[in-house]
């Protein structure tokens, strides 16, 4: 909390989510409780959770396109000087897009299968600014060479004309071409193979760099989150239960969720294993009260079921876990 | 048991497979690890007979598996069985999942499976058998698929799988689209069945790890081609082809990263 805290105060915070909450509409089921963290311009911050985390919602939110069903009970979201929450749609209707740019897991869907991608590309420019459709093309081949393409191909191309890696590319240019501000990237390689996804990544850090964005990387695989951002938040039943430099939430996860999904993650092993660690249940057991996962923690405790408070371990690392205080006083024993 | 002999299969005057032979022994368990657009769901949908090669032959307990039909076909096919990826869709959104997990027997009136012989007047008993099998709780037998978590519907597909006894067990990234602590959960159930049942596996998976923790051999596809082939033990050896090294290099490449910060901060 306390790193939090300072790092939400600090200038050169593009993003800031503070103490966000959101639940179902006249029910009292909290989807989101209490969210709390900030992106800094040009940095890449992770977000990971499994199915139900709450993850997604929160870029929901954070693109003001949350569903007439859920509402906002607390709390705000601050691009830069703008408060997207009490935005109207109007007014967030020149951010989507623009400012913030959304990339999904679905690229399959991303262009409609009629229209060839280059008319899609003109509409989207001549959407957001007064260009003449010449320009338009000129700027749409521009930034599909940018995104290392084909451009003329692909501009008179079908949408199923391309490969999974190409659609995904150009939805990437069609992503930035405003320059955005902030770029939302969710699941971006869930859906692509290994190599693809990589390279996918390696465009986007690139790209990060030349534009001197952001970007909010949402994963439910912390092998896809690792080597790309610097720090990283860790979601379970829409909170955050670890938040952190990643270096030192990789080198010193507390949270057992954190623990278990870094063991349990699928790698190559010099000796072969017969059998692979793994996490009880199953990610839909979320406890009501107090810590969210302490149906399937090995590590729980009475007290797990009160609330449990995010406290730091140092400055770029914190937790909402009893084991923080355990690890702190062992800290201090060793010194 | 199995043998591909040289098969090639084209659509669209696209080349998706390229001359593949392979043998598969029995209790064996291959992988076939390659990237979208290799053809390692073509292939498996040949050596399942749902699809014919266009040149070369499969060879299951010794007939060949595209001049079948009828009845022979049908006795051969209890033998082959599969587990796909998307498990919400090889279920009947309409039947509680206890009946789709016997369903198999319906179509065999006459195969009573070893495990099964002991309940074999009770339908609903022998679903019971299956589920503990496959570590899902005898609450579960009523629901309808939609009421069950991703992992759960895996796993009742993989109990799908071995309800008539099979010989092989075809399965399409039977995990990559679970969350990362349910694929440890299914990848250790499989490999358990494997055991118990003495199935042989064919196992084809995108995630070079998760073969390597289910195979004992390895083939790698590349557009249509099988550009290697070898003993899992022979992962890390200097002779693998190059893209095979790329593959474990793109993987070993993260776990060096952790394994640095965790020195860097130790």
């Amino acid at each position: 909390m306390i790193e939090n805290k300072t790092t939400a105060t600090s200038e050169n915070n593009l993003l800031v989510v503070e103490n966000l909450s959101v639940t179902v509409r006249n029910s009292r089921e909290k989807l989101i409780r209490n969210l709390h963290f900030s992106i800094p311009q040009g940095e890449i911050f992770g977000l990971v959770g499994e199915s139900g985390s709450g993850k997604s919602l929160t870029a929901t939110v954070i693109l003001g396109m949350l569903s007439k069903s859920l509402e906002v009970t607390s709390g705000s979201v601050k691009l830069g000087q703008s408060e997207i929450t009490s935005l109207s749609e109007r007014e967030l209707r020149n951010i989507r897009g623009k400012e913030i740019a959304y990339l999904s897991q679905n690229y399959q869907s991303f262009f409609t299968p009629f229209i060839k991608v280059g008319k899609q590309f003109i509409e989207i420019i001549r959407c957001h600014t007064d260009m003449s459709r010449k320009e338009a093309r000129k700027v749409a081949i521009h930034w599909l060479n940018k995104v290392h393409l084909p451009a003329e191909r692909v501009f008179n191309s079908f949408s199923d004309e391309l490969s999974g890696g190409q659609l995904q590319r150009a939805a990437i240019a069609s992503a930035i071409m405003f320059r955005p501000k902030l770029i939302i990237a969710d699941e971006p390689t869930t859906a692509l193979d290994v190599l693809t996804g990589e390279r996918i990544l390696d465009l986007l850090s690139e790209l990060k760099e030349e534009l001197n964005c952001s970007i909010l990387l949402i994963s439910h695989d912390l092998k896809h989150i690792i080597n790309r951002t610097r720090t990283v938040g860790v979601m379970y039943g829409g909170r955050i239960v670890e938040i952190g430099k990643t270096s030192a939430v990789l080198a010193n996860p507390i949270h057992p969720y954190t623990d278990l999904l870094l063991q349990s993650r699928l790698r190559l092993n010099k000796h072969i294993q017969h059998e692979l660690p793994t996490m009880l249940g199953e990610p839909g057991l979320i406890a009501e009260e107090g810590c969210p996962f302490s149906k399937r923690c090995p590590s729980v405790r009475e007290s797990c079921s009160n609330k449990v408070p995010m406290s730091s371990l140092g400055t770029h690392h914190s937790a909402a876990c009893h084991l923080v205080k355990a690890e702190r006083e062992e800290r201090y024993v060793t010194r | 048991m199995l043998h591909v002999n040289s098969i090639s299969k084209t659509y669209h005057s696209k080349p998706a497979l390229n001359d593949i032979s392979l043998t598969v022994q029995h209790g064996e368990s291959i992988g076939i690890i390659g990237e979208s657009g290799s053809g390692k769901s073509t292939l498996g949908k040949i050596i399942l007979g749902l699809d014919k090669p266009d040149q070369g032959e499969v060879h299951f307990r010794g007939n060949n598996l595209h001049t079948l039909n009828g009845k022979a076909l049908k006795k051969l096919r209890r033998q082959l069985q599969i587990v796909f990826q998307d498990s919400a869709g090889s279920l009947n959104p309409k039947l509680p999942v206890w009946k789709s997990v016997v369903e198999p027997l319906e179509n065999y009136p006459d195969v009573i499976p070893s495990f099964l012989k002991e309940v074999r007047h009770n339908r609903k008993k022998m679903a019971e058998v299956l589920f503990q099998k496959v570590g899902l709780s005898p609450e579960l037998l009523e629901r309808y698929p939609h009421q069950l978590s991703g992992g759960q519907k895996q796993r009742i597909a993989v109990a799908r799988g071995i309800t008539l006894e099979p010989d092989l067990l075809v399965c399409d990234e039977p995990t990559s689209s679970l969350d990362v602590s349910v694929q440890a959960q299914v990848l250790n159930l499989l490999k358990k069945l494997q055991k118990d049942l003495n199935l042989s596996f064919l196992f084809i998976s995108h995630d070079i790890a998760a073969v390597q923790f289910m195979c004992e051999r390895i083939v790698v596809l590349k557009e249509g081609l099988a550009v290697d082939s070898f003993l899992t033990e022979d992962l890390f050896s200097q002779s693998r082809h190059p893209y095979t090294k790329l593959l474990v290099e793109m993987s070993m490449e993260q776990e060096n990263k952790i394994e640095e910060n965790q020195h860097f901060y130790t």
